[in-house]
């Protein structure tokens, strides 16, 4: 274990193993305490190798900040985790309705009945200024690009993921796709207790939006962090200064 | 044509299905031979239809045309005054546990709209034959939907022919649910006579256990700026057999026109057979013809989507099966139509995920 001062990683191991963390004392199922306590501590991801059962079980260990990155797309996305794609994917075959509500239905705590789920997505498609006829379309197909997105912020709102990453969700939109994705993510912050991780080129997404904290990186490398107001200030001096802090720490 | 006893004489249907332009034999794409029942006529008195829709190409073919034709027992005919908008559907039900045959001709007036419904329905029960037919005639303006629904039991066999002649900026729209049959035949020809006439067509199948599906899709392109957007999208399972011929025929004389026809098919088990005919004729400059195929199992890009939503590999695989019924379901216009895709749901998805279709949609159990 490697202890963190001032959020850098001093030396030591790359990475914890925890295997087989069951328990059945105290009626615990996992010794979700001593990973919360190591997480708080350590600057390394932390690997489960048994001892998950059930889906509460990857939302506690995930809560925890394990590091659940060895697990399929599917179990990821059940524990909590949203990506959105830059670029979402057309699924000839499938209309919108079906795939939400497969997608919901795999979600124990969204579980409803149809009609209240029909009720829902209604709900959310009207505060995102979509026709209602989107349901009845194949997803993604002959979408414009605009209107894919919507699409993934229907998504977002519907399974109010714990972690939701939005990949440069605003590439390629014009000024009201932009708006609407903007009301998207406000409306997720509102209604959900959960973290977005918003990837971006361009601040226009942030503007309407209260951020934590910003961090810059440069050729994959995290170079600058700070909180929300960082974005003002590279609103105003543009990315080169990083670029070139960068190239001189690099040198 | 109930009584359809051990002692019905039986007829060999040759080239049924046949494509406009062929492929190579060995391949045994080309056609399908069929055996129906053969009751006679002889004596009785039926009416047939006008001779006009005798020139209407169907998409089985001229022998199986004829059969059905001898085998109804009273061709139907409707017609649409001009510039009527008819409110209900003109609907074709067929009862294949009775092998019901039907020859139905619609003749659609200058500016009038229609609805045309085919529903098949039919149990696992004894082996029967059932048949039907339907051919439209557009004149200039009309605006002409048909919807075809086919649910017959594994030991049936349904043979399904239109025929559809659409004249100058008549509009065409087809939707058809092949949910199926032990052995379906199924062929639609529309011939876009007039200028600017259209047509958008969607057939969507599901083909499983040892069922047959034989499917025949031709678009004529004869007036000048038609336009023909054809869409099949099926998913194969267990034994099934499956074959589709398309072909989009630009013709001379039919400068401007656009035709296009894709498929896309979801192979679920290694033991379907998938047999696609795509075909583009054309005899005209300045036209466009695009066709493709997608065949296989959930295409990779699609499965990584699914899959970042939180579907596993099988239940990816699922929401295409039930995704037709959804649609299905969705399209479907009067309650006889929605309780035989519930029935077929109920067979097919088992009774939760139909109660959950139901309960979606608003539906009580007979889907009113």
């Amino acid at each position: 274990m490697t202890p963190r001062t001032g959020g850098r990683k001093l030396c030591g191991a790359d990475e914890l193993v925890f295997y087989d963390i069951t328990a059945s004392f105290e009626e615990r199922t996992i010794f979700t305490d001593i990973l919360k306590k190591t997480a708080e501590r350590v600057f390394i991801p932390l690997t489960v190798g048994g001892g998950i059962n059930t889906l509460d079980d990857f939302a506690r260990v995930l809560a925890c900040g394990a590091d659940i990155t060895e697990d399929s797309a599917d179990k990821r996305s059940l524990a909590g985790i949203f990506l959105s794609y830059q670029a979402p994917v057309e699924v000839p075959g499938v209309p919108l309705y079906s795939y939400l509500r497969t997608i919901t239905q795999k979600r124990p705590e969204l579980k409803m009945t149809a009609r209240k789920f029909r009720a829902r997505v209604g709900e959310i498609a009207e505060q995102l200024d979509m026709d209602s006829s989107f349901i009845t379309r194949e997803l993604n197909v002959g979408f414009s690009g605009g209107e894919k997105k919507k699409i993934e912020m229907l998504q977002l709102l519907l399974l109010q993921p714990k972690l939701a990453i939005l990949d440069e969700t605003d590439s390629g939109l014009d000024v009201d796709a932009l708006s609407v994705v903007s009301r998207g993510i406000e409306a997720y912050r509102a209604s959900c207790d959960g973290a977005l991780l918003i990837i971006t080129h361009n601040t226009r997404i942030l503007e309407r939006l209260s951020v934590d904290h910003t961090h810059v990186m440069v050729r994959g490398r995290l170079v600058a962090e700070g909180p929300g107001s960082l974005i003002d200030d590279i609103d105003a001096h543009g990315f080169e200064q990083f670029e070139v802090a960068a190239q001189a720490a690099g040198a | 044509m109930k009584d359809q006893t051990t002692a019905t004489p039986e007829l060999t249907l040759e080239r049924v299905n046949t494509p406009p332009a062929q492929t190579w034999n060995y391949l045994r794409a080309n056609d399908i031979t069929l055996t129906v029942p053969q009751l006679s006529r002889k004596g009785d008195v039926y009416f047939a239809l006008p001779r006009l829709f005798e020139g209407i190409e169907c998409g089985v073919g001229p022998q199986a045309t004829a059969w059905v034709v001898s085998q109804a027992a009273d061709a139907r005919y409707v017609e649409v005054r001009a510039g009527e908008r008819k409110a209900e559907p003109i609907v074709v039900d067929v009862d294949a546990n009775d092998g019901d045959v039907h020859d139905v001709g619609i003749m659609v007036r200058a500016g009038a709209e229609a609805c045309v419904v085919v529903n098949v329905h039919g149990t696992d029960g004894e082996p029967a034959t059932s048949g039907a037919l339907v051919r439209i005639i557009a004149e200039r303006g009309a605006k002409i939907r048909v919807l075809e629904f086919v649910a017959a039991g594994s030991a049936q066999q349904h043979v399904e022919s239109v025929g559809i002649q659409a004249a100058q900026d008549a509009r065409v729209s087809v939707r058809q649910y092949f949910l199926c049959a032990g052995t379906l035949v199924a062929g639609i020809a529309t011939s876009l006579d007039g200028d600017g006439a259209r047509i958008d067509h969607a057939c969507r199948y599901l083909v499983r256990e040892r069922e047959v599906a034989d499917i025949n899709h031709v678009v004529r392109q004869r007036g000048r700026n038609t336009r023909a957007d054809v869409r099949e999208t099926g998913v194969l399972d267990g034994h099934a057999k499956k074959a589709l011929r398309a072909t989009i025929d630009l013709v001379h004389g039919s400068k401007g026109s656009e035709g296009t026809e894709l498929e896309s098919v979801l192979m679920l088990s290694d033991d379907v057979t998938n047999k696609t005919v795509p075909t583009i004729l054309c005899d005209e400059d300045d036209v466009s013809g695009n066709h493709g195929a997608s065949i296989g199992p959930v295409g990779p890009e699609q499965f990584q989507y699914l899959r970042d939503r939180g579907l596993t590999q099988q239940e990816a695989e699922a929401l295409y099966v039930r995704a037709l019924f959804d649609e299905a379901l969705i399209a479907a216009p009067t309650p006889e139509v929605r309780a035989n895709v519930l029935a077929r749901a109920r067979m097919v998805l088992g009774d939760d995920v139909a109660n959950d279709l139901v309960e979606g949609l608003g539906l009580n159990e007979e889907g009113a």
